[in-house]
């Protein structure tokens, strides 16, 4: 041990913050989330973790917290700790209201949760909040998608499509490579399942999708739907197996 | 000498209120509505202190906001209107006291009855069947004493309302520039009339 | 001058992981057994009290269970001062509710909040963790029946059945097995019981050893939250055969 992790927000000979850089390490032990954009609408995925036969799955809080009515949010991390930030980040959506009787825009509130975790790593005595966030809505008066990305550091940014948590460099490659602006509803949604996919082996029943559209609340996608999404998804990748097989095949005769 | 009037029907709640704004003796604009929706269920009608009004209501309809957005499911109207007397008698022992009197109009949909609550800037609220507030009070509780009834419809609800307003159009000194007439029932608020 | 104190904050392992909150629960491990059970008609809570003497006051000094308010009951396992501090939050913290909106504070909104300070202990400066885990066991109109289950991070979840403290693994094991999802408040308290007979150190239970309090709901519908009198309790270990016979007694 080196000392320089030990105290808080202090600074390393070589530079680096520790504390923040092992709060990211909580992200990434948490479980995965995407966010994709589409042309008018904006949709977040997340991995959820197997109910156990004892669990009652009517109270278990979900990882998608719903801030006001045109913004939610999904994070990877430590559960308590994101509670605890959707709990300011809500009080900000009102009192904004309350005070410039307007929503919130994406961006404003995205700054003010980067923000808040930006001062837990500069602060005495805490440590930073160990979660990443993805915050997708819609500006008031605006139909334009938005998807951002906070983290335990403060940093925050927009994005087309991004994943964050467990396995996110694996989601992240995918989306990079299957992205393709102004997608419908159908092709984002399934880009969010497919993405997912990739490191949720188990399928539909630990997926959760959430919707977002201008002007509207938010929708929770029924698993019965996320199921028929999985199945077209896999019935697809073997088809395209068959044919890579068949044209190997061929190939090599 | 704002008008604010609630009667409650067998299955909603009629909220009549004045279009002007007054200072004074001048009448500011003619378009002024004295409600606010604080919760999908529950309209806050005020009257009171200009600027306090308005600021009070708006501080109510954000937390209560706030506190649909922290639990996911509405408040009852029963609990707002507590929620709202609870405020007032903690702002009547400050400084400086919101002068504001208040009527909430719900629906509460666990019972599904309407229910009306009356509140004055001394936190005293009773629930009350129909209820206004000021001069408004004078003119029209003799009339809806007469022609009240729990299983009024919503016509026969808006009749005793007309009735109302028009006592009121009479009687009163200044022009209250007609009202705002808001049901509240299962669905939801809206608005039902609007006179000049 | 702070900075020694600042030091013993809960911060992150180069792992990402909080060793004090993992401590906390290291604690907790070695804590009597609380146990939770659902059922379609109420909740049973049962516990293993770790002190006893024959001098102890049975009926006044409760130690694993609490009542929170008309509506919720909760047991504990850990550091018991801890938990005396979160319970007399939480007590509070409904009464305040109930003062403010003449209406019960819903059973996962109370969870919440006291997870809420637990997660302050977690992050600000110079505290440690409270070291304990909850059971609550409560009726809203929401949800009607609910269990939850929190521990010193601040996380919580919902259960169907769910034990803490020594042994839950085992505990959580013979749940699994024998739990059946409409299963009546009388075959819960049985379950309870004999999960907890299984997993404490004694062979035999007695009120001296087992703490049980059930919420449910009375005949004109009316929701109870019943702490179970030690003479009670012997009557139920009696009637479920887990009582320790009278010979037995002198042996020991």
């Amino acid at each position: 041990m080196s000392g320089y992790d030990r105290a808080l927000s202090v600074f390393s000979p070589d530079g680096h913050v520790f504390q923040v850089e092992y709060a990211l390490e909580a992200v990434k032990r948490g479980t995965c989330a995407v966010g994709v954009r589409g042309a008018d609408i904006v949709v977040l995925g997340c991995e959820k973790r197997t109910a156990m036969k004892l669990q009652d799955t009517r109270i278990t809080p979900s990882k998608i917290a719903v801030i006001d009515h045109h913004v939610c949010l999904a994070f990877a991390g430590l559960n308590a700790d994101a509670r605890v930030l959707v709990d300011k980040a809500r009080v900000e959506a009102q009192s904004h209201r309350l005070t410039v009787e307007d929503p919130v825009t994406i961006e404003y509130l995205t700054k003010h949760i980067a923000g808040i975790q930006q001062k837990y790593t500069q602060s005495g005595g805490v440590r930073p909040f160990g979660i990443s966030t993805l915050i997708i809505g819609f500006d008031p008066y605006d139909k334009t998608p938005r998807l951002y990305q906070t983290e335990p550091s403060g940093i925050y940014s927009a994005w087309k499509a991004n994943a964050i948590g467990r396995s996110s460099k694996t989601v992240r490659e995918f989306l990079e490579k299957n992205y393709e602006e102004d997608m419908n509803r159908e092709a984002t949604i399934r880009l969010t399942i497919k993405s997912l996919l990739e490191v949720v082996q188990t399928g539909a029943k630990n997926i959760e999708i959430a919707i977002m559209a201008s002007g509207k609340r938010i929708e929770m996608l029924p698993v019965d739907s996320i199921e028929q999404y999985v199945r077209d998804i896999e019935a697809e990748k073997e088809a395209e197996a068959a044919k890579k097989k068949s044209r190997a095949q061929t190939s090599s005769n | 000498m704002d008008v604010i009037l609630g009667i409650t029907t067998e299955k909603e709640v009629i909220v009549i209120t004045s279009r002007a704004a007054v200072r004074g003796v001048s009448i500011l604009k003619t378009d002024d509505d004295k409600t606010r929706v604080v919760a999908p269920h529950t309209l806050l009608a005020y009257t009171g202190e200009a600027g306090d009004t308005v600021q009070f209501a708006e501080y109510i309809q954000a937390n209560i906001q706030l506190h649909e957005m922290r639990n996911t499911t509405e408040l009852s109207p029963p609990a707002i209107t507590s929620f709202i007397r609870t405020q007032l008698a903690t702002s009547l022992r400050s400084r400086k006291p919101y002068n504001v009197n208040v009527l909430v109009a719900g629906f509460d949909t666990a019972t599904d009855k309407p229910e009306l609550n009356w509140i004055d800037y001394l936190a005293s609220r009773v629930k009350v069947p129909y209820a206004a507030h000021g001069y408004a009070a004078y003119y029209t509780l003799s009339l809806l004493d007469r022609w009240h009834r729990t299983d009024l419809t919503l016509a026969e609800g808006l009749e005793v309302a007309d009735m109302c307003i028009a006592e009121l159009k009479k009687r009163l000194p200044i022009d209250f520039k007609g009202v705002e007439i808001k049901v509240v029932d299962k669905d939801g608020v809206r608005t039902e009339k609007v006179t000049e | 001058m702070s900075r020694r104190y600042d030091s013993r904050t809960t911060i992150f392992s180069p792992e990402g992981r909080l060793y004090q909150v993992e401590y906390a629960l290291e604690a907790i491990s070695h804590a009597g057994t609380s146990i939770g059970i659902l059922a379609k008609d109420g909740i049973v809570l049962a516990a293993e009290r770790k002190v006893t003497s024959k001098l102890l006051e049975q009926d006044t000094s409760a130690e694993k269970l609490y009542t929170i308010n008309g509506n919720m009951i909760c047991a504990v396992a850990g550091l018991n001062s801890d938990a005396s501090i979160l319970v007399n939050y939480a007590r509070v913290y409904s009464q305040d509710y109930l003062k403010l909106y003449n209406e019960d504070i819903s059973c996962e909104q109370l969870v919440r909040r006291v997870c809420d300070l637990k997660q302050g202990y977690t992050q600000h400066g110079g505290l440690r963790p409270f070291g304990v885990s909850f059971i609550y066991a409560g009726w809203d109109p929401l949800y009607g029946f609910q269990l939850y289950q929190s521990n010193p991070s601040g996380n919580y979840g919902g259960w169907k059945a769910t034990s803490v403290g020594a042994n839950n693994a085992t505990a959580q094991t013979l749940l699994k097995q024998d739990y059946k999802d409409d299963c009546t408040l009388q075959e819960a308290g049985e379950l309870a019981m004999k999960v907890l007979s299984k997993t404490m150190d004694a062979t035999t239970l007695t009120s001296e050893k087992v703490e049980f309090a059930t919420v449910g709901k009375d005949k004109e519908g009316k929701v109870y939250c019943h702490l179970w009198k030690p003479a009670e309790i012997d009557l139920l270990l009696k009637k479920f055969g887990l009582a320790k016979k009278v010979e037995d007694e002198d042996d020991e």
